[in-house]
C-alpha cells in the first residue's frame, strides 16, 4: 500500500569549501488517503524536502520510489511527465497564471496532464472540480478579481484536477487569516480523502495540525519523530 | 498554442502597442522598398528593363561606360555571332524645343544585326528622328515636333514618337539613329555590347558586365539604391530588436509564471512555442495591415512619385522580419529555459 517513499534522502549545498548539510538521511513514507503534516523551525528543511520529494530539485543522495521506481535516476523528462500526471502542487501563494480565468487554469492542467478527454468531458471536469472548492460561480473570473482564500482554493483545484496521486503543499495557508486557513485545511483533508491522495504538507501553524492524519517533525535535517492521529473529529 | 491566446487576449493592450510599431516599421520599410524600386527604374529602367544579359566594355575604359570605345570590328563580329546582341551608346544632354526651352535627355544610339529582334527592346530610328520616352509626351512634347540638338551640334530632330518607361540617369531617353549620334559626339565608336543570355566567353579586349554591376555604374543609381537599402537594413534591424526588447521585458515580468508553469509540469519548448505564436501573429496582422496599406498608397501616389511596389519584395520584406522577429524573441527567450521552477515557487504572490 506504500506507494511513496523517500529513503535515506540527504541533501547539502555548496557553502565556498565548505557543505551545508541540509537534509541528513530522511525516511518516509506517505500512505494513501492520508494527510502528512510536515513541521518543524525556520529552516530545519521542510521546503527542501518537500521540493526535492516532489522532483523540483535533485537530492544528493538516497531514493525516492515512486511505485517502487527510483525518481533520484530518472531523466528530467520523466520527471517532468510525474509532476504533470501524477503530482499536485498548492503552493504558499496561489501562483494561478494571471490572464486566465478560473475555469481555464484548470482547463490548463488538463492539457499538462495530457488529459483525452472530449470537450464535454474537460467542461464537466472543470466544472466538478470548481464545485469541490466551492468556487463554481466564479468560474469565469480573473485572479486579479478573486480574494486570497477564492485564489487559493483555484490553485487547490487546480492541483486535483487531473487526480494526482500526491499532492503537495508548501504552507498553502501561510497567506490567509485563521477562518479562511480552516476552510482551506478542511477542504485538503476532503480531498485527500474522496481521492485516496497522498498529501504531504508543510505548515507552521499548529492551529492546523488537527488536520493532519500524521504530523512529522523536522529539526536540522533530521525528522525528530511522528504523530499518528486517529480519528479527531475535525473537518471532512 | 491556445495558451498564447489567452494570453494576448488578456492583455489586448500590450500587443497591440507592439502591434502598431511593428506596423508603423514595416509600413515604412515598404514605402522605402517601394521608393527604392520606383526610384530604380525612375533611374535607369532602359538597362533594368532589358533581359538577362551581359554588358562588355572596352578594357580601357576601367567601368565608366563613357569612356569606352569598342573597336568596330570586333563590334561587328560580336553582332553577326551573338543572336538578339546589339551595341549601344548612351550620353546625357539637351534637346531645345520651338520655344528654346531646354529638356534634359539621355541621348540612346543603338545598332544591331537583325533590327527586328532589337526592336523588342529598343525602337529602330531613322537619320534626323527621334523616339522619346513618354514622360516628354506628358510635358508637351508631340509627334512632329522639331526639336534640336544640344550645344555640341545644331542637329534638328523631328519627333517620330514615344516609348514607355525608358530612362537613363533619371533623364528621359532620346533615342537617335547612329549615324546622327557619331556626327553629335564626334565618335564613331560605340560604347557598350550586349549579349542576352547566359553569359558566353569575353571577347579579347572587353570587360564584361552584368546587369547589375552595369546599373551600379551610373553615380547616382549606386548612391540612392545604397541609401535607401541602408534605411530598409535599419528598419528590418529595428524591427528585430523591437521584438527582442518586447518579449525581453515580457519574459522578465513573467519569470515566476514560467516557474511555476514549469513546476507543474508544462514543457519548456511549449513555452517557447507561446511565446513564438505571440511573435508570429503580432507581426503577421502587423505585415497584413502594413502591405494594405502601402497597396492602397501605391494606387493613390501621385504620378510624379516614383513608387513601384511588387508583391514579391513585399513577401520578401515580410519574411525578413518574421526571421529576425524569431531570432530577437529567442534571444530574449534564452531567459526561459534558464528559469528554475523552484526559485518561482519560493518567490511571492505575481
Ligand atoms: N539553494 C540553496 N542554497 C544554499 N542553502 C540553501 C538553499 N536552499 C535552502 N538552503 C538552506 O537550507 C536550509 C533549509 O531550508 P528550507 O527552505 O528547507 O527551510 P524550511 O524548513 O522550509 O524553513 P521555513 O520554515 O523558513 O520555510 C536553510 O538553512 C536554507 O538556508
Ligand atoms: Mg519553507
Amino acid at each position: 500500500m506504500a506507494t511513496f517513499e523517500l529513503r535515506q534522502v540527504a541533501k547539502s549545498f555548496p557553502d565556498g569549501e565548505a557543505e551545508i548539510r541540509v537534509l541528513k538521511g530522511i525516511d518516509l513514507t506517505l500512505a494513501e488517503g492520508q494527510l502528512t503534516a510536515l513541521v518543524g523551525s525556520s529552516g530545519s528543511g521542510k521546503s527542501t524536502l518537500l521540493t526535492i520529494a516532489a522532483g523540483l530539485q535533485e537530492a544528493s543522495g538516497g531514493e525516492i520510489l515512486l511505485d517502487g521506481e527510483d525518481m533520484t535516476k530518472m531523466p528530467p523528462e520523466k520527471l517532468r511527465s510525474i509532476r504533470a500526471t501524477r503530482f499536485g502542487f498548492v503552493f504558499q501563494s496561489s501562483h494561478l497564471v494571471p490572464f486566465l480565468t478560473a475555469e481555464d487554469q484548470l482547463a490548463l492542467m488538463l492539457d499538462v496532464s495530457g488529459s483525452r478527454l472530449d470537450a464535454a468531458g474537460r467542461a464537466k471536469q472543470v466544472a466538478e472540480a470548481l464545485g469541490l472548492v466551492g468556487m463554481e460561480h466564479r468560474r469565469k473570473a480573473y485572479p486579479a478579481s478573486l480574494s486570497g482564500g477564492e485564489k487559493q482554493r483555484i490553485a487547490i483545484a487546480r492541483a486535483i484536477i487531473h487526480r494526482p496521486r500526491i499532492l503537495f503543499a508548501d504552507e498553502p495557508t501561510a497567506s490567509l487569516d485563521s477562518e479562511r486557513s480552516h476552510e482551506i485545511l478542511g477542504l485538503l483533508r476532503k480531498l485527500t480523502q474522496a481521492f485516496g491522495m497522498s498529501t504531504l504538507m508543510v505548515t507552521h501553524d499548529g492551529e492546523m495540525l488537527p488536520y493532519a492524519d500524521r504530523v512529522v517533525e523536522m529539526r536540522d535535517g533530521r525528522i525528530e519523530g511522528h504523530t499518528w492521529r486517529t480519528a479527531n473529529g475535525i473537518g471532512t | 498554442m491556445k495558451l498564447a491566446w489567452q494570453e494576448m487576449k488578456r492583455n489586448r493592450a500590450r500587443f497591440a502597442i507592439l502591434g502598431s510599431i511593428v506596423f508603423l516599421i514595416s509600413l515604412l520599410a515598404f514605402i522605402v522598398a517601394g521608393l527604392a524600386n520606383g526610384l530604380s527604374r525612375d533611374n535607369a529602367a532602359l538597362i533594368a528593363d532589358m533581359p538577362e544579359g551581359q554588358f562588355y566594355m572596352s578594357g580601357e575604359a576601367d567601368g565608366t561606360y563613357s569612356f569606352s570605345a569598342i573597336d568596330p570590328s570586333l563590334q561587328s563580329e560580336v553582332l553577326q555571332s551573338r543572336d538578339g546582341s546589339m551595341a549601344l551608346s548612351i550620353r546625357l544632354g539637351f534637346l531645345n524645343d520651338a520655344d528654346g526651352k531646354q529638356l534634359g535627355v539621355a541621348y540612346v544610339a543603338s545598332v544591331s544585326e537583325e533590327e527586328n529582334a532589337k526592336a523588342k527592346m529598343l525602337p529602330t530610328v531613322h537619320p534626323g528622328e527621334v523616339w522619346l520616352d513618354g514622360t516628354l509626351a506628358e510635358k508637351g512634347v508631340a509627334i512632329g515636333d522639331m526639336l534640336t540638338g544640344d550645344a555640341s551640334s545644331d542637329k534638328a530632330f523631328r519627333v517620330a514618337g514615344f516609348v514607355d518607361g525608358q530612362k537613363f540617369s533619371h533623364a528621359p531617353a532620346a533615342f537617335v539613329n547612329p549615324d546622327d549620334y557619331a556626327e553629335m559626339t564626334g565618335r564613331a565608336e560605340m560604347q557598350l555590347l550586349f549579349v542576352p543570355g547566359s553569359p558566353g566567353e569575353t571577347p579579347a579586349g572587353l570587360e564584361a558586365f552584368t546587369k547589375g554591376e552595369l546599373l551600379g555604374s551610373i553615380p547616382s543609381y549606386k548612391a540612392e539604391q545604397l541609401t535607401l537599402n541602408m534605411i530598409i537594413v535599419f528598419l528590418i534591424a529595428i524591427g528585430g530588436l523591437l521584438f527582442g526588447i518586447f518579449f525581453y521585458m515580457m519574459n522578465v515580468q513573467k519569470m515566476g509564471l514560467y516557474g511555476i508553469l514549469k513546476a507543474i509540469g508544462v514543457r519548456t519548448g511549449a513555452l517557447f512555442r507561446m511565446m513564438w505564436t505571440q511573435m508570429a501573429v503580432v507581426a503577421g496582422i502587423a505585415m497584413l495591415g502594413a502591405a494594405a496599406l502601402s497597396a492602397l498608397f501605391a494606387a493613390v501616389a501621385p504620378g510624379e512619385m516614383p513608387f513601384r511596389l511588387s508583391g514579391s519584395s513585399m513577401a520578401w520584406l515580410a519574411v525578413l522580419f518574421l526571421v529576425v522577429g524569431f531570432a530577437g524573441s529567442s534571444v530574449s527567450g534564452i531567459q526561459i529555459k534558464k528559469v528554475s521552477p523552484l526559485a518561482a515557487i519560493q518567490q511571492g504572490e505575481m
